[in-house]
C-alpha cells in the first residue's frame, strides 16, 4: 500500500439502528496524519469508528480500512488501535501486565509483548507505576493507560474516541501533547474523534465534521482557520485609545479585541497607514502580526456548513468546563 | 587505572518490525491469560485465595482418602473382615462439593469482570471476534478445571500405591484406574465448565452467576435427595426425579466409566440417593442427558457471544 494512499475511507456508509439514522451516506477519507472526527453527540462519531474497527456491519456502502473491507478482514485489526471513550480497564491488573496481555492479544510474541509494554509505559508516563494496579490508578492515569493498550502493539492508525474526556485542563493538555507527539515522534497516525473543537484544533492537522449521520465539512484545520482578506492583530503596551483614533482616521476599519486591536481586511497600503497611525499615536508596540481565526469562531461565524451544529458544541463545551 | 568510556545512546522510540501471530496468536494469549485469572497468578492476593483453597481441599481431599484406606488395610491385615473402602470411583463423589463450589466462584471470573470493566471492547478490536474469545476463555477453564479435578486423584494414586506392601503389584492390578479417572475427571470438567461460563455469559457480576450457580448444584441435589430417599415415593418417579439432581450429572458418567452400572432394583433399594437411583436408567439414557446439558449450555454460550459481537 503506497504511504498516501487513505487509511481509512467511507463509501456512502450508511447505518440505521431501527428508526434511527446513525450514518447517512457519509462519505469521506482519512490519510496520514491527526484528523478530527469532529461533531455533536450522536452525530455518528462512535458509529463510524465501531464500523471501522469491523464492530458493527454498515447497513449499506463500504468501509475500508487500508484498502481492505473492515466487516471481512479481522485481521486488519491487528494494524489498529483504538482507545474507547467509556472505562475499559481491569481494575486488579497491574499495568505492566495488562499491556503485555494487550500487545500478545494483538499477535507479538510474548518476550517483545513485555519490551513494548514497558516502553509505552514510558511513552505516556507512567513508568514508575507500571506495577500498580490499575485500580488505584487516578482518572489521568488511567486514561493514560487506555492509550498505552491502544498503542503497545505498534498499529499504523489509532482511533481515539473521546481521549480527554473527565480529564481537567492540566490533564487534558497533556494527553493532547501526548497524542500531538505520538504522531511526530512515533509517526502513528492518529483519528481523534471528539465533540470539543479546541481539542481538534490544537492538535489536529486535518478535520471531518459528521452533523446527523453526514459530512458537512471536510479539510485541512488550516483552511478553515486562514482569514480570506488579512486580519492584523496590533498590542500596544501604552496609548490604544489613541492608537485606535489614529487609525480610523488614516480610514482603517478596526474592531478592539480585549486590551488589543484588530485591523480588518488590510493590504498592502493599509500597512503603510498602520505605520504611520502607530508613529502619530506615540504607542510602544508591543506585538503586531497577521491573525490567524480559531475553529471556534469560523463555524461561530457561519463560515461552515457545521456552524449551528458546532456553536451546540461550543455550548457544551463552556458548560463542561472545557478550556 | 584506566578508566573505561561509557556512552548512553538514546535510540528513540523503534517501529516493531517483527513477526505478529495474527488470530491464532490472539487466541492462544486470551487462552494462558484465562489460566492467570482461574488461578490468580499476576492478582492481587484475594483473587488467589479461592482457587488456591479449592486446590488446597481437594487435594486434601484426596489425601485423608488414602490415609484411611491404607490405615484399615493395614489394621485389617490378616483379618477376615471386608469393608467397602473409598477408591478412585469415589472421589468425584465426595469432593464433589469441592469442584462444583471451585467452578461456581472461579467461573464466572472469566467472563463476567471482562464484561463488567468494558475490556471485552479492547479484545474484540484486537484480530479475533466473540467466538474466539470466548472459546478460547472456555478451553482455559477446561484446561484448570481438569487439573483440579484430576491432581487429587494423583495424589490418592500415590497414596494407595505407597500405602501397599507391594506398590508395583498394586499398579500391575488397578492401572486401569488412571484412564478411568481421566476420563471421568474430563466428563465432569466439561460438564462444570460449560455450565458456569454460559451462566456468567448472562450476568456482568461474578456473584450473581456464583450464587446462581451454587443454587443450581445444590438446591437441585437437596431437592431431589428429598425425593429420591422417600421410601412413600413411587420407584418410576424417583427414577425420573433422580436426573434433575444438577450435582449428579457427572457421576452418572463416572458411574458408567467405573462400574458400567447395571443396577438392579434390589441393589438401588429404598432410600438412595439420586446418584444410586439414577443407575437403574441405561447407559445409554444417562450418556445422552448427560451430552444434553453439556450441549445446551454451550449452544447457549455460543449464540451469547456472537450477539455480543453484533
Amino acid at each position: 500500500m503506497n504511504t498516501r494512499d487513505p487509511l481509512l475511507v467511507a463509501r456512502s456508509l450508511t447505518k440505521n439502528y431501527r428508526s434511527v439514522v446513525a450514518l447517512d451516506s457519509a462519505d469521506f477519507s482519512i490519510g496520514a496524519g491527526i484528523t478530527g472526527l469532529l461533531g455533536e453527540n450522536g452525530a455518528g462519531k462512535s458509529t463510524a469508528i465501531k464500523i471501522f474497527l469491523g464492530l458493527v456491519k454498515p447497513t449499506d456502502g463500504r468501509a475500508e480500512v487500508f484498502g481492505r473491507d473492515a466487516s471481512l478482514d479481522i485481521e486488519v485489526r491487528a494494524r489498529l488501535g483504538y482507545m474507547p471513550e467509556h472505562d475499559c480497564l481491569p481494575s486488579s491488573v497491574i499495568a505492566s501486565e495488562f499491556l503485555t496481555h494487550m500487545a500478545e492479544s494483538s499477535g507479538l510474541p510474548r518476550k517483545q509483548a513485555r519490551s513494548r509494554a514497558a516502553d509505552i509505559l514510558r511513552h505516556v508516563g507512567l513508568f514508575e507505576e507500571r506495577y500498580r494496579p490499575i485500580g488505584d490508578y487516578s482518572t489521568g492515569m488511567k486514561q493514560r493507560v487506555k492509550l498505552a493498550q491502544c498503542l503497545v502493539h505498534d498499529p499504523s492508525l489509532a482511533l481515539l474516541d473521546e481521549p480527554t474526556a473527565g480529564l481537567d485542563p492540566s490533564g487534558r493538555e497533556d494527553m493532547l501533547e501526548l497524542v500531538r507527539k505520538t504522531y511526530n515522534d512515533f509517526g502513528i497516525s492518529i483519528v481523534l474523534s471528539t465533540h470539543l473543537m479546541n481539542d481538534v484544533e490544537r492538535t489536529a492537522d486535518r478535520i471531518v465534521v459528521l452533523r446527523e449521520g453526514r459530512v458537512v465539512e471536510e479539510g485541512e484545520v488550516a483552511s478553515f482557520t486562514t482569514e480570506k482578506s488579512e486580519t492584523v492583530y496590533i498590542e500596544v503596551n501604552d496609548r490604544r485609545d489613541e492608537l485606535a483614533s489614529s487609525l480610523s482616521a488614516q480610514g482603517v476599519s478596526t474592531r478592539m479585541d480585549g486590551s488589543s486591536i484588530v485591523a480588518l481586511d488590510v493590504g498592502e497600503e493599509e500597512f503603510d497607514r498602520i505605520r504611520d497611525a502607530l508613529a502619530a499615536s506615540g504607542a510602544s508596540l508591543r506585538r503586531m502580526g497577521p491573525r490567524r481565526r480559531s475553529l471556534i469562531e469560523v463555524f461561530e461565524d457561519g463560515g461552515g456548513k457545521a456552524s449551528e451544529a458546532s456553536s451546540r458544541e461550543l455550548s457544551a463545551e463552556s458548560a463542561g468546563g472545557g478550556a | 587505572m584506566t578508566m573505561r568510556e561509557g556512552r548512553v545512546f538514546d535510540i528513540g522510540y523503534q517501529r516493531y518490525e517483527g513477526p505478529r501471530g495474527g488470530r491464532a496468536q490472539a487466541r492462544v494469549a486470551i487462552f494462558k491469560d484465562g489460566i492467570r485469572t482461574a488461578l490468580g497468578i499476576g492478582r492481587g492476593w484475594r483473587l488467589k485465595i479461592v482457587p488456591w483453597l479449592s486446590i488446597f481441599a481437594a487435594v486434601l481431599t484426596a489425601l485423608i482418602m488414602a490415609i484411611i484406606v491404607v490405615t484399615v488395610d493395614r489394621v485389617l491385615d490378616g483379618s477376615e473382615a471386608t469393608i467397602d473402602l473409598p477408591s478412585h470411583s469415589d472421589y468425584y463423589g465426595i469432593a464433589s462439593i469441592i469442584l462444583f463450589l471451585f467452578a461456581a466462584l472461579v467461573g464466572p471470573e472469566l467472563l463476567c469482570p471482562d464484561r463488567r470493566s468494558g475490556v471485552i471492547n479492547l479484545y474484540l478490536v484486537r484480530p479475533l471476534n466473540g467466538v474466539d474469545y470466548v472459546g478460547a476463555r472456555w478451553t482455559a477453564f477446561l484446561f484448570v478445571m481438569l487439573l483440579v479435578a484430576c491432581l487429587p486423584q494423583f495424589v490418592l494414586l500415590t497414596g494407595l500405591v505407597l500405602g501397599d506392601p507391594n506398590p508395583w503389584g498394586y499398579l500391575r492390578d488397578n492401572w486401569l484406574d488412571v484412564p478411568k479417572f481421566l476420563g471421568a475427571g474430563f466428563a465432569l470438567a466439561l460438564y462444570v465448565t460449560t455450565l458456569a461460563l454460559a451462566v456468567s455469559a448472562f450476568t456482568t457480576r461474578s456473584v450473581y452467576a456464583a450464587v446462581f450457580l451454587a443454587g443450581l448444584f445444590f438446591i437441585s441435589l437437596l431437592v431431589v435427595n428429598g425425593f429420591t430417599e422417600r421410601p412413600d415415593v413411587g420407584l418410576d418417579t424417583r427414577k425420573w426425579l433422580s436426573l434433575l439432581s444438577l450435582r449428579d450429572i457427572p457421576l452418572f458418567l463416572n458411574d458408567i466409566i467405573f462400574f458400567n452400572n447395571g443396577a438392579t432394583l434390589e441393589s438401588v433399594g429404598e432410600g438412595s440417593s439420586a446418584q444410586n437411583t439414577a443407575r437403574l436408567h441405561p447407559n445409554a439414557l444417562l450418556t445422552a442427558w448427560y451430552s444434553l446439558w453439556v450441549a445446551g449450555p454451550g449452544l447457549l454460550l455460543l449464540l451469547r457471544y456472537r450477539r455480543i459481537l453484533s
